[in-house]
């Protein structure tokens, strides 16, 4: 009997609904728009964070320490790939690896590649020293049979090139051996070598290429630090910057704090949208919810008449603003879905952040909340007419012929 | 809303999207060569990137469609919405095929037809094939 009167329920609340198809239609509109603009400000979050997370466990590294005078161009190389070409004044780095609480350094270079054509933009060249390098030793060791020999080249995955083809930099032919995963960071932008390749590259630049590439003997343009386990980093990057003179440290977290403020300004926007919208929305759907009770009038005291108490009458119009916001909440997400995911490429590039596609349960968990919000705001807005049903009496309805 | 009036609602959208879709690739979001890219030969001769090439193909697969929604709009009747069915699928699958495998864009991923154009054009062809595919599938 319960499973009848629930299949009955149901089929009259869905010939309720497709009896006020233009009606619905904006209100479905609605609750999607609530829904697509909270939905958006937390898939973009979560994925500029995540994509962080990503580029940081690939180089390895807890702290970074670059020059005093390139930290922004630092955090562009990591953040968006932007190339850059920069070195420290003197040695002094080469102090770090022998500061307390300092595990493993590595020492890379950097160096801007030039721009060739229409369809070949300059990449970030990250030169590796192979005795302390951990951020593409961990790569090659889950790759086994790929190694980085003399003039290999491992790329980033937006490099456009195949394994087993040659890429040329500054006249000097490089040949790729591996593709590294999507990390929506810089490192997507960038091609690994050897230090020494680099240095054989430099010195053929003067005849080979259009443009002299210096490296500064023995200087390198960046340091990443591992630290020992149960140490701070905020600690011994103090001390780092403590011992050696003319050096900045990026951090993760420091990271995190440049893209949550490139990303502010967009995420306000967003949540700002959604307030205004539910704002408007809300007192508007009360409108058109009471609106539709009005009309209804007549056919609610028949119904009543017939049996029905007021509480079936209310869950009858709860259901219907439900089955609304439901509706609306799912149409929004899936097309901020498609729209972030389409055009996520555009989206990086315009903002200027690290951005991957979230993780399926981040995605879950920012579409639950923005359709529980849409199913919240659906209630609240129904209450009203609700309220009004119940306080009628059906029997003076019928008799005034309240239509 | 009687069957009639989602039909030429339907047709409607169909004409409408096969204007978006001719219009994308040049104005809305424009191809490399609306920004003044041209892939330059030895010569010094300036001609369309791939993109370039989608983009004309495009624009003719759009006007097809144009043709599809007029077609649906003057004649609703079942033959007319089957044909206009199977017609839109296949021009949906098509506005997808072109810039992805058929002649593709440019490989950077940096380019503008890469980034605005192509999840543009994907999406405008799924909405096609599922309209395609509604047509098809609609009862009498």
């Amino acid at each position: 009997m319960g499973s009848r009167h629930e299949f009955g329920f149901l089929i009259f609340i869905s010939r309720n609904l497709t009896n006020r198809p233009y009606r619905n239609i904006v209100t479905i509109f609605a609750f999607a728009l609530i829904a697509a603009t909270l939905f958006s400000s937390y898939y973009l979050t979560a994925g500029a964070r995540q994509s962080l997370d990503t580029g940081m466990s690939r180089m390895g590294a807890d702290i970074l320490v670059v020059p005093e005078d390139y930290v922004s161009s630092g955090e562009a190389v990591i953040l968006i790939g932007q190339p850059n070409s920069f070195f420290f004044g003197d040695s002094g780095f080469e102090k770090i690896s022998r500061i307390q609480g300092v595990s493993k350094a590595s020492p890379q270079i950097y160096i801007a590649t030039l721009f060739a054509s229409c369809c070949a933009a300059p990449v970030q060249m990250i030169a590796i020293d192979q005795r302390n390098d951990f951020t593409v030793s961990p790569w090659l060791k889950q790759n086994k049979g790929v190694t980085l020999g003399k003039d290999d080249m491992i790329i980033g995955s937006s490099v456009i090139q195949n394994v087993g083809n040659d890429l040329i930099f500054y006249g000097h032919t490089f040949h790729v051996v591996g593709i590294l995963e999507k990390t929506g960071t810089g490192i997507d932008n960038s091609v690994f070598t050897r230090f020494e390749d680099a240095y054989v590259m430099a010195d053929e630049s003067s005849l080979k290429a259009v443009q002299k590439l210096v490296i500064p003997p023995g200087m390198v343009s960046a340091v990443l630090v591992k630290v020992d386990p149960g140490i701070l980093p905020a600690s011994v990057a103090s001390e780092i910057q403590k011992q050696v003179p003319g050096t900045k440290i990026i951090t993760p977290n420091g990271l995190l704090n440049a893209v949550n403020g490139q990303l502010g300004a967009v995420t306000r926007l967003l949540y700002g949208s959604t307030l205004a919208v539910t704002i408007v929305s809300v007192p508007l759907l009360g409108f058109i919810s009471a609106m539709v009770a009005s009309e209804r009038k007549k056919e609610i005291a028949i119904i009543r008449a017939l049996g029905a108490s007021k509480n079936y009458v209310v869950k009858m119009m709860l259901a219907e603003s439900f089955a609304l916001s439901i509706s609306g909440g799912f149409i929004g997400i899936f097309a901020a879905i498609i729209i972030l995911v389409g055009f996520q490429d555009f989206i990086s590039s315009s903002l200027k952040i690290p951005f991957i596609i979230p993780s399926l349960v981040s995605i879950l968990a920012g579409g639950g909340s923005a359709l529980l919000f849409s199913i919240v705001v659906g209630g609240i807005s129904s209450l009203w007419p609700a309220v009004r049903i119940i306080r009628s009496e059906p029997y003076e309805t019928i008799r005034r012929g309240e239509s | 809303m009687t069957s009639d009036t989602i039909l030429k609602g339907i047709a409607a959208l169909l004409f409408f999207l096969g204007i978006v879709i001719a219009l994308t690739v040049w104005f809305i979001f424009p191809v490399c060569e609306m920004h003044g890219q041209y892939t330059e030969t030895l010569t010094g001769m300036k001609l369309p990137m791939p993109c370039g090439y989608s983009a004309r193909a495009e624009t003719g697969i759009g006007a097809l469609i144009i043709v599809a929604g007029g077609l649906l709009m003057a004649r609703r009747t079942p033959e007319t919405r089957q044909a206009v069915g199977v017609f839109s699928l296949a021009c949906g699958v098509l506005v997808v095929l072109f810039p992805t495998i058929i002649i593709g864009m440019c490989r950077s991923a940096d380019h503008p037809c890469r980034q605005l154009t192509l999840p543009a054009l994907e999406i405008l062809g799924v909405v096609v094939i599922i309209i395609g595919g509604y047509l098809l599938w609609k009862r009498e």
